[in-house]
């Protein structure tokens, strides 16, 4: 069967439940008896096992399968969560996620069986049933849950499970009688198939060519009304052999299982008056199974007797699982590159809508009346409000990439032998999908650092007086038009005087260079290509490919990265990323006779300033407003435009990035506009105060500049 | 099958556009360009490659310019009513212009009419085209960042 199709969602899915499992191993980690967790993890790993063997993924569904049965032990409280065992779940979620990327990578699963894990998983519930003695069969027909549902091939004959009235009984035996087979069968559709009675309709179609149906459960009429869960089981009289009819069963599409096997009239009858003797005593049946007889085909009597009796129960507790599923919302899942065309069109639209307002402002043309106007503002509201609506689709919580940091630094910890915790608050703070995408990687690379280079071990900390456990905190919030992470420690800090000397030790600054430098600056200069602080080289961090690259890749996002320390007390690194990529509302100013436009969000006000005012601070134009020392910057030296004549008033545009304050010397405001960002494309090598273009109203190209690279 | 003869017998030649920078014909493989455009006016970026003279609006995106003499160190542009910008796509979502002075014609040159012995910094080979010579431009080093 073709299962390419639903690659992706597999994928998509299968993360999900990865990530799933995780948080709730971290949580069992800490309550080891919060049953409704083990609840959640245990349908997890059932989703994901269901999942794989769906999808032809042999190995990982073995592996989970495995996972699942320690979870079902866990379950019915028969293993006690320990730490061997979170380590060993969290090595089975890491061979699952081995599996899940070579499927990304390949569409195939790889070689790889992890057959220790699986023997360590085996071990833990032979542990434990060597341990404890009661036997597991013995619980089976009280606690409906566990009744065999899945994992035995002898629960699935649910053909046992249902009652023959008379007829149905002289049925069988008059087949029998004339020299036929008769077949149990249970047949089992998957969870996704979404025309169940068509498949059904289909599998009865394929055996009807053998024989003659004489029984089925639910009733035909059920069937073909899809009043079914996800199998069905008849009886089929027939002259073929068995395995000739499961074949043909089984080639019907999106069939997950087909069981089945030949009964006798005879042994038929003696089994239902069987059942309900045994269902009373089933409770001490003795059912000489271990868990490894399991795997084995065993119609014992016991399993049999507890079916009828565990079957009511397990229907509704197959209906309380829907239920029990958390709330999603409704969703589509949608293609990443239909949302761009979308967003490509209301550009256009948004450009096209800046040319009629250019037009509808001129001061000729005979468009001067009241109405043209008002339908252009009308139009103006719609499409800003049909921009904010595709952002908004666009946007994910950053929570998809911050969920798995709690578990890295669990792992940290482990590692490194240091105590720490990790605080995390605003995940739901919300990004384009394009930005969220890639910000993980820089962002787990500075939780390492923290983690590895920030904190001080144990011991050390105890000296110094600290709490012994370090912290570790990612914030995320909103500013304006950008979103900032902050990742920072209370470790020992950035020792500034340690970065000058290394910094002139390997010739990146001289020495007199060092003395005019600030503070920042030298901290800023771990930005710098390989240069790493670590003393030793561990594999966590240290190997010089460092904060460079997590500035980089945060700069091609359009954001910036910077950090603050005080030695002893910690240090934080703040990631600044522009809520959008594609649209904003700018101020358009003029310099000399080139449009410019500057991103709304960090433009704190605009003044007027008298030359008269400027100051002077270390050679430094600066201006004094509200009590604040400002730096003024010359937009047209750095544009390398004409030079003009000075005129007795600056105009001049105050921006802000974090604390900082500059104020941007422009000769004209124009005005607000929603513009469209353009890159500037592949060949141009821009320096970064150009952050891209756009397309005014009249069609001209104005670029943006970027206030944060300004200052 | 006259359409297939057709096809057999073009199958060694390639068609070029040839330009005018300067005094001297240029060859540019037609199967590069993605548009020609008449003169507009181009916005300058600051504190780019030299040659790069700015950008412009083509059909609602953002194009970057590239001065050919600028780039091979010839005097600077002089705009007249016959200069182009060609608009070369090399790969998807990546065009660049170049400006030339003049676009003359279309030619086909076969692989007798071209001579590879003749390879310059931005040349890859002569074409011969009548009595004229007409210089192959290798577009891949002209886009080429210099170093």
């Amino acid at each position: 069967m073709d299962v390419s199709q639903y690659l992706e969602v597999f994928i998509d899915e299968s993360d999900e439940h990865l990530q799933t499992l995780s948080d709730c191993i971290m949580v069992l980690e800490k309550e080891p008896e919060n049953m409704d967790t083990i609840n959640e993890i245990f349908r997890a790993a059932h989703s994901l096992k269901g999942m794989a063997g769906t999808m032809g993924f042999k190995r990982m569904q073995h592996l989970t399968h495995d996972m699942e049965n320690v979870f079902q032990e866990v379950r019915s409280e028969k293993i006690k969560v320990n730490s061997a065992m979170i380590d060993l779940l969290f090595k089975c979620l890491d061979a699952i996620e081995g599996y899940l990327n070579n499927i990304k990578a390949s569409s195939d699963e790889g070689t790889e069986d992890n057959e220790l894990i699986i023997k360590e998983l085996n071990d833990f519930i032979s542990g434990s049933e060597g341990g404890s003695a009661p036997e597991p069969k013995k619980e089976a027909a009280p606690v409906a849950e566990s009744a065999p549902a899945e994992n035995e091939t002898d629960g699935k004959k649910k053909y046992f499970e249902f009652e023959l009235d008379d007829s149905e009984k002289t049925k069988i035996k008059e087949a029998e009688e004339n020299g036929l087979h008769v077949y149990g069968m249970t047949v089992y559709i998957q969870k996704e198939c979404l025309l169940k009675a068509a498949r059904a309709f289909l599998v009865f179609k394929a055996v009807e060519e053998f024989g003659q149906i004489l029984v089925y459960n639910p009733s035909s009429q059920d069937i073909e009304d899809e009043r079914f869960d996800c199998d069905f089981s008849f009886y089929l009289a027939s002259e073929e052999s068995l395995d000739k009819i499961l074949e043909a069963a089984k080639a019907v599409s999106e069939i997950e299982d087909v069981v089945g096997e030949e009964v006798k009239y005879a042994a038929l009858a003696e089994k239902q008056e069987k059942a309900e003797e045994e269902a009373a005593a089933a409770t001490t049946a003795p059912a000489a199974k271990t868990a490894t007889a399991e795997k084995a085909a065993t119609p014992a009597p016991a399993a049999k007797a507890s079916a009828p009796a565990a079957k009511a129960p397990a229907t509704s507790n197959n209906k309380k699982q829907a239920v029990a599923k958390p709330v999603t919302n409704r969703t589509v899942r949608v293609d990443i590159e239909k949302l761009d065309a979308l967003m490509n069109q209301v550009s256009e639209l948004i450009i096209a809508k800046n040319s009629l307002v250019s037009f509808s402002s001129t001061e000729s043309g005979d468009f001067q009346n009241q109405t043209f106007h008002d339908q252009i503002e009308y139009l103006e509201r719609i499409t800003t409000n049909l921009h904010e609506s595709v952002m908004k689709v666009r946007m994910v919580p950053i929570e998809s990439v911050v969920a798995k940091f709690p578990r890295m630094i669990r792992d940290l910890s482990r590692k490194l032998n240091k105590n720490m915790e990790l605080f995390m608050s605003g995940e739901e703070t919300e990004l384009d999908r394009t930005v969220v995408d890639q910000i993980g990687d820089p962002l787990q690379h500075l939780l390492r650092n923290s983690a590895d280079h920030g904190l001080e071990d144990n011991e050390t900390r105890r000296a110094l007086g600290k709490p012994e456990v370090g912290s570790i905190f990612l914030k995320a919030f909103q500013e304006g038009n950008n979103v900032i992470i902050e990742v920072g420690d209370d470790g020992a800090g950035i020792d500034v005087d340690a970065v000058r000397n290394k910094a002139i030790e390997r010739g990146v600054i001289t020495e007199e260079q060092a003395e005019s430098m600030s503070q920042k600056e030298i901290v800023n200069l771990l930005f710098l290509p390989s240069f790493s602080m670590a003393k030793k080289i561990t594999d966590i961090s240290g190997r010089g490919v460092g904060l460079d690259v997590v500035k980089s890749n945060i700069e091609a996002l359009g954001g910036d990265v910077e950090v603050k320390t005080q030695l002893g007390e910690g240090t934080t690194f703040t990631v600044r990323l522009p809520l959008t990529l594609a649209i904003i509302q700018a101020l358009m100013v003029e310099i000399r006779d080139e449009k410019y436009a500057i991103a709304l969000g960090s433009i704190v006000t605009i003044e007027d300033i008298p030359v008269k005012d400027i100051k002077y601070v270390e050679a430094q134009e600066v201006i004094s407003l509200r009590e604040m020392v400002i730096p003024l910057i010359r937009l047209d030296e750095i544009l390398d435009s004409e030079p003009r004549e000075e005129p007795e008033n600056l105009t001049v545009v105050i921006v802000k990035k974090g604390d900082n304050h500059a104020g941007l010397v422009v000769d004209n405001l124009i005005g607000q506009q929603e513009i469209v960002i353009k890159s500037l494309g592949k060949y141009i090598n821009s320096n970064k105060i150009i952050s891209g273009a756009t397309i005014l109203g009249d069609g001209e190209v104005a670029l943006i500049l970027d206030a944060n690279a300004l200052m | 099958m006259a359409n297939n003869n057709y096809e057999v017998s073009e199958v060694e030649s390639k068609q070029y556009i040839v330009v005018m920078v300067g005094n001297e014909q240029y060859g540019i493989d037609i199967s590069y360009i993605d548009n020609i455009v008449r003169m507009q006016k181009i916005t300058r970026v600051p504190k780019v490659q030299p040659y790069f003279t700015g950008v412009i609006n083509l059909r609602g995106e953002v194009v970057p310019i590239m001065s050919l003499r600028k780039k091979m160190d010839l005097a600077d542009d002089v705009f007249t009513n016959a200069s182009r910008i060609i608009i070369l796509k090399l790969e998807d979502n990546a065009s660049i212009g170049i400006i030339v002075d003049e676009v003359k014609e279309v030619v086909n040159l076969g692989e007798d009419e071209i001579d590879k012995t003749n390879k310059g910094k931005f040349i890859d080979a002569v074409g011969k085209h009548g009595n004229e010579l007409i210089s192959l431009l290798a577009i891949n080093s002209i886009v080429e960042d210099d170093i």
